[in-house]
């Protein structure tokens, strides 16, 4: 038995079928982005996303800023264990003989900010 | 340039994409994309709308590459599977009363451009028909009369016997064709098909 409405459906069917779009080249790169972005262990992906040190560097404002840092604990340190004589002034005058060492002194890290901030 | 993975299997590539290889997704893609594209757009009926599922789909294998399990599955299967789930989302959204964006038409009232537009109407008819489906009868009728294929494959497709099948497609065709029965004179069907 067949169903008039089934005979216009199956011809509707066929149509659909001879239905076969080419993607664009606009899709195509669509999905090879989203494929490059997900791929995992990929070199190029690997060189795209910093390693843990760099964005450690990034996030503090880069090379100049770490070299900054670097010599300002050096100059930290050294001032620790042989603080110039206005420190032991300045310091005694406010707590005594006992001197207090801060690695991070106010100075040096408004130094380090302008690196940042250059 | 030759091309290094001439003949090897999908699921080969696969593996080498989820190992870091560039190449074999641009290989994949070229390979897989205009069939998961041709599927969207068959039952859908809009460009728009086929190019984000097929975009979503291969999205899909792309996350699921390290993780493949093979021999368990074929990615193609696979693939009918997730357009088929997507695009059948799509069309409940539908349900809601939504109407598709039309593409602009050209302003000519040639022959042939005459029957591209009279084919797009039945095309976006047929999708809107398919919406009001029950879900797993669109999937069912979808894969078997617009992809063509058989039943054991659909079975396999949507994890349902083979019988569940036939008995899909058959009650998803029989509902289809009395929702289109409708529109019958509105898609140029009155002259081939005098009731």
């Amino acid at each position: 038995m067949t169903n008039p409405n089934e005979d216009m459906l199956d011809d509707i069917f066929a149509q659909a079928r001879a239905a076969t779009p080419a993607p664009s080249d606009d899709l195509m790169a669509r999905v090879l982005t989203d494929a490059e972005d997900v791929q995992p262990g990929n070199l190029l992906g690997a060189a795209q996303r910093p390693s843990l040190w760099s964005r450690m560097s990034d996030a503090i404002g880069g090379w100049p800023a770490v070299s900054g840092l670097a010599a300002a604990t050096v100059a930290g340190v050294w001032v620790g264990i042989a603080p110039p004589a206005q420190v032991e002034d300045l310091t005694a005058s406010f707590i005594g003989d006992e001197i207090s060492i801060n690695l991070f002194s106010t100075d040096l890290a408004f130094d380090a900010g302008e690196l940042i901030d250059g | 340039m030759p091309d290094p993975f001439a003949g090897a299997p999908d699921e080969a590539l696969l593996v080498a994409y989820a190992n870091g290889d560039g190449q074999a997704a641009k290989v994949l893609t070229q390979r897989l994309l205009p069939r998961v594209l041709g599927q969207a757009t068959r039952i859908l009926g809009n460009q728009t709308e086929a190019e984000d599922v097929a975009q979503d789909a291969m999205m899909r294998l792309w996350k699921i590459a390290p993780d493949w399990r093979q021999g368990e599955a074929q990615i193609s299967t696979w693939l009918y599977r997730v357009v088929a789930n997507l695009c059948t989302d799509r069309l409940r959204k539908r349900r809601g009363g939504v109407s598709l964006d039309q593409v602009a038409e050209p302003l000519d009232g040639s022959p042939s451009v005459t029957a591209q537009m009279q084919t797009k109407d039945r095309l976006t008819a047929l999708s809107d028909a398919l919406a009001q489906l029950p879900e797993r009868q669109a999937q069912a009728v979808s894969l078997r009369h617009l992809e063509g294929l058989p039943n054991p494959e659909i079975a396999q497709i949507m994890d349902i016997s083979v019988r569940s099948v036939e008995s899909l497609t058959a009650r998803g065709k029989r509902a289809l064709a009395d929702i289109m029965a409708g529109r019958k004179a509105e898609l140029g069907y009155d002259d081939d098909e005098p009731e």
